[in-house]
């Protein structure tokens, strides 16, 4: 199993305001596979999807890329883990502003030894005209995009995507989740996408429902739909 | 109903106590130090200008070469004057290098204030200027050895006629170290022996002068009978008595410039508490469109952001004002008191303090905020809710060269972004700078010139003589000097001095053409007078002397024109074998006192300086340690408003995977090299107004001071800006090891 998700146990507060927002969840996602996080709000995904990018502790349980743990890493190597590792997309993009696109997409890859060219990546997710500009002066789309560009542009293992769609329209959502699905079958990452449109999981190789903190549902998707094709 | 946005102004107050107490100390110790300084500075102003009725000041006085006779005095009486025996010895005393000019104890005119101790009553005893006694850490109850007499310190006094320490009306600079005053009984004055009497007078005039003219008039007409009547030593009329008045004029003569100092300071910190609140703005986008959209005015919430400055200023202007009236004025006291023999003073109310140090830096602060936060508040509420704060349409980001490393780039950015400000830090350091090298180069400055001084000496023992006499000391050389006034074209006087030298002179190695002179260096550059040129000198009664200047003679010190003896002669109508002194490296011994008049050695031509030293030294210190904490308190709220700025950014940046080490790379590394630019910027410009300031500072003192920096000054501000920065870079490191990578994450509108 190239991502392996065992025992996960994580809660907020203390006392009686303890709330456990994962109760123990277990799972593995192979290597290449777009694995989607279906849940509703305080199901526990984000939390989940947090702690497997490193930048959130479990309480308990761990996380294991291609045999490696987090848990047993001090913050400096944490940070090497996501360096080599792992590629992040938000909702809100989270964009360095004041940074041109082609700037941010560089910042990704000054931290690989090997990047992604960045000249082709922006011809790649149409962006290549809007290179000079600085992100307040893209759309949401494009925003999205040039932030999919900084994260992929080290060629992570794995991508996580929190909510890549939640700010987006209808057109731009699918427009998104194709570049990703594109992405994927391009360079082979493991995709961990967290959403609560459910029309989503069609495309994802692997399906994993949360619900109070714990795995309603963990299935293979055999009939797998192209992003292009999503209707919701 | 009050509006509820006051309660969120303690909550600000507690977020951000640190930046708000670290302003209001600073503002403090400003506001302290000028409002002291006004407050006391125009306190010894109106006592100064009550001491000529209280202590009956004199209306001028002579000196005479031999004691007047009854017949002289009631000759110069008819003039409607009243003639005072202020006759006085000198005497070196034996403890420490200075000489002591004793007076009989006053009854009539230049009556003396008692400032510690008391007054004496027996032989033996002395009171002596509290200045000079300070300096040469004289207590009351100490012996002094003064002559060959051992005399009791009774107490300490200043005198009217001598509130500034000059030991001659010629003389353009005191020096209450190597000269002091003290009065005696008549009797101790007595057992001194007639030998060494100065005899000189003070009159007063039956009916006062009516102005400055008549005064003039009257003066003119006195020292015409005594003239045709005595031989005059030495003369001058009260308006022109420096020692009188040197230190009446200097009293608030630096006002100017602690108004721009302090105006200068507040404006930086108006144009911090601007930027910083610009930031809170932004950082509060979505409440404000909110507010704005729920009904809030423009007016409101500006009144709102600009609450915690304008009270900060407030109060730290209240309660500097009270330290000024308390502590600090003491501070600007001390600086006098060190310098002047001043009369006790009574601290008065000045309006025209409170209003400058108190209402003036609230306006300030109001208006700079006004005028940089209205601008922002304009825009729409939509656009404040959308975050989208900037007035044009859309910013274009400037194109940078993509061959320059991402890491570069990504600084350049940083430093584009937060240009306001770096150009703040820029102004801050300038400013900052400029305190830190006078505090460091002004003693250098001053011992550089001591030993210049020193070393261009014309030798070793300068005697002027009374009257010509032969000596047998085999190196000693004749020459002629005499006193000429040089005016500028700003219509300042000064005196220079005139010497005659005979041909091939051992002391003074120039070839001087028959009717041309020399001048000093001194007097070439601070009256920009070149080879070439020719200088107009004047004489005490108006007649004018014009020179053709040959060329310069390097002579530091002090204005001076050299000639041949014959022009000199020839130029004053004197024998033309006539000499005034000598020039020599043996001490001439073969010469009664008498017939000396002067013995100038290098602590005469350095008075200048050391008095400068002793009154301004230790506010040297003072200025180091302050222009460090300005350094400091500027760059700290600056920078650390650019990492609260950018705390998103840096946020993010921690999610992708760069290491603390690196995001202080960016974020600090862009700040340091503005730092050090700056430093590195600022320090020629620095240099430059220093020098300006120098010339300007010279220009009211006699002699020249040539503006010199040691190497190591520009070194240690450099090093003190560093380290300093270093201090405040280390903190801000904390900072962005503190930003949580999960404020990203809550990045949800």
């Amino acid at each position: 199993m190239f991502l392996e998700i065992s025992s996960i146990k994580k809660s907020f507060g203390e006392g009686e305001s303890k709330t456990e927002v994962l109760k123990g969840i277990d799972v593995g996602i192979e290597k290449g596979e777009i694995c989607v996080l279906l849940g509703p709000s305080g199901s526990g995904k984000s939390t989940l999807l947090n702690i497997i990018g490193g930048i959130d502790n479990a309480d308990s349980g761990y996380i294991s890329i291609n045999g490696e743990k987090t848990a047993d890493m001090n913050e400096k190597t944490l940070t090497l883990y996501r360096r080599k590792h792992l590629g992040y997309i938000f909702q809100m993009y989270n964009l360095i502003p004041n940074l041109n696109i082609k700037e941010n997409i560089e910042v990704g890859a000054y931290l690989s030894d090997n990047p992604l060219d960045v000249d082709e990546l922006l011809h790649t997710l149409g962006l290549y005209e809007h290179r000079h500009k600085l992100p307040n002066q893209l759309s949401g789309g494009q925003q999205q995009r040039t932030a999919i560009g900084r994260a992929i542009v080290k060629n992570p293992d794995i991508l996580l995507c929190d909510e890549p769609t939640g700010a987006l329209d209808y057109n731009t959502s699918k427009e998104i989740l194709k570049l990703i699905e594109e992405v994927n079958q391009k360079y082979g990452n493991t995709v961990v996408m967290v959403t609560h449109n459910d029309a989503i999981k069609d495309m994802a190789d692997r399906v994993i429902k949360l619900r109070d903190g714990m795995i309603r549902k963990n299935y293979v998707n055999e009939t797998k739909t192209p992003a292009v094709e999503l209707d919701w | 109903m009050r509006n509820p946005l006051i309660k969120r102004l303690p909550r600000e107050l507690k977020s951000e106590f640190g930046k708000y107490l670290v302003i209001f100390l600073f503002f403090l110790i400003v506001i302290g130090f000028v409002s002291g300084f006004l407050v006391s500075s125009a306190s010894m102003k109106v006592t100064f200008g009550e001491t000529f009725e209280k202590y009956n000041i004199e209306d001028g006085n002579f000196e005479l070469f031999y004691e007047a006779d009854e017949a002289l005095i009631e000759t110069l009486e008819k003039e409607d004057v009243t003639i005072y025996e202020n006759y006085y010895i000198e005497k070196d005393t034996k403890d420490f290098e200075s000489t002591l000019r004793m007076f009989k104890m006053r009854e009539e005119v230049n009556l003396e204030c008692v400032m510690e101790g008391e007054m004496p009553t027996d032989t033996n005893e002395i009171a002596i200027d509290r200045v000079y006694a300070q300096n040469n850490g004289v207590a009351v109850g100490d012996t002094l050895k003064v002559g060959f007499k051992e005399m009791e310190v009774t107490g300490f006094v200043a005198l009217p006629d001598y509130s500034t320490m000059l030991s001659s009306p010629s003389d353009m600079m005191f020096d209450a170290n190597m000269f002091g005053i003290g009065v005696v009984t008549e009797e101790t004055f007595d057992s001194f022996g007639k030998g060494g009497f100065h005899y000189s007078y003070s009159w007063k005039y039956d009916e006062a002068p009516k102005d400055d003219a008549q005064a003039k008039e009257m003066a003119d007409d006195l020292l015409e009978v005594l003239v045709d009547n005595a031989m005059v030593t030495e003369y001058i009329p009260e308006y022109c008595n420096m020692a009188i008045h040197f230190a009446g004029n200097d009293l608030g003569n630096d006002y100017m410039v602690m108004m721009v100092f302090l105006y200068i300071v507040v404006a930086i910190i108006a144009f911090i508490f601007a930027i910083t609140t610009n930031n809170t703005i932004a950082k509060e986008s979505t409440v404000i469109g909110t507010l704005r959209a729920s009904g809030y005015s423009r007016g409101e919430l500006l009144r709102h952001y600009m609450t915690m400055p304008v009270l900060v200023t407030l109060f730290s202007a209240l309660v500097g004002n009270v330290l000024g009236y308390t502590c600090f004025r003491t501070v600007a006291e001390n600086m006098y008191f060190a310098s002047y023999s001043l009369t006790t003073y009574e601290v008065l109310w000045n309006a025209d303090a409170f209003i400058k140090t108190t209402v003036v830096p609230v306006i300030l602060v109001i208006v700079i905020n006004y005028v940089i936060l209205v601008s922002k508040l304009k825009l729409s509420p939509l656009k404040f809710l959308r975050r989208d704060l900037s007035k044009r349409q859309k910013k274009k980001a400037i194109r940078l060269n993509t061959k320059i490393g991402i890491m570069k780039r990504f600084r350049m950015r940083i430093i584009f972004q937060n240009m306001p400000n770096y150009i703040m830090i820029f102004v801050g350091i300038f400013f900052a700078n400029v305190i830190l090298l006078l505090g460091i180069a002004f003693p250098s400055l001053l011992n550089k010139y001591e030993d210049d001084i020193a070393d261009n000496m014309i030798c070793d023992y300068q005697y002027i003589l009374k009257a010509p006499v032969d000596t047998e000391v085999e190196d000693a050389e004749k020459y002629c000097a005499g006193s000429l006034t040089y005016v500028a074209e700003n219509g300042r006087e000064e005196d220079a001095t005139l010497f005659g030298i005979v041909a091939d002179s051992e002391y003074i190695d120039i070839e001087l053409a028959d009717d041309e002179v020399y001048i000093s260096d001194a007097f070439s550059e601070k009256y920009h007078i070149s080879e070439g040129d020719t200088v107009e000198l004047k004489e005490f009664g108006g007649k004018k002397y014009n020179f053709d200047v040959q060329g310069i003679y390097h002579y530091p010190s002090s204005l001076a024109v050299f000639m041949s003896q014959e022009h000199f002669n020839e130029t004053f109508d004197y024998e033309a074998d006539y000499y005034s002194g000598y020039f020599s490296n043996t001490e001439i011994e073969d010469i009664d006192e008498m017939y000396i008049a002067t013995q100038i050695t290098v602590s005469d031509m350095t008075k200048t300086s050391r008095q400068l030293i002793d009154s301004m030294g230790s506010m040297m210190d003072m200025m180091f340690g302050f222009g460090v904490v300005m350094f400091m308190l500027i760059i700290y709220l600056l920078s650390k408003i650019i990492i609260e700025k950018n705390a998103q950014s840096i946020s993010m940046t921690k999610i992708l995977g760069y290491t603390n080490t690196e995001i202080g790379g960016l974020y600090i590394m862009s700040t340091t090299i503005v730092v050090i630019l700056s430093i590195i910027v600022t320090l020629p410009l620095v240099d430059q107004l220093m020098k300006y300031a120098c010339v300007v500072m010279t220009s009211s003192f006699s002699g020249w001071f040539p503006y010199y920096v040691p190497t190591y000054a520009y070194v240690a501000v450099v090093s003190a800006g560093i380290l300093s920065y270093a201090v405040i870079a280390w903190k801000q490191y904390g900072k962005v090891k503190k930003v949580p990578m999960d404020m990203a994450l809550k990045n949800v509108e």
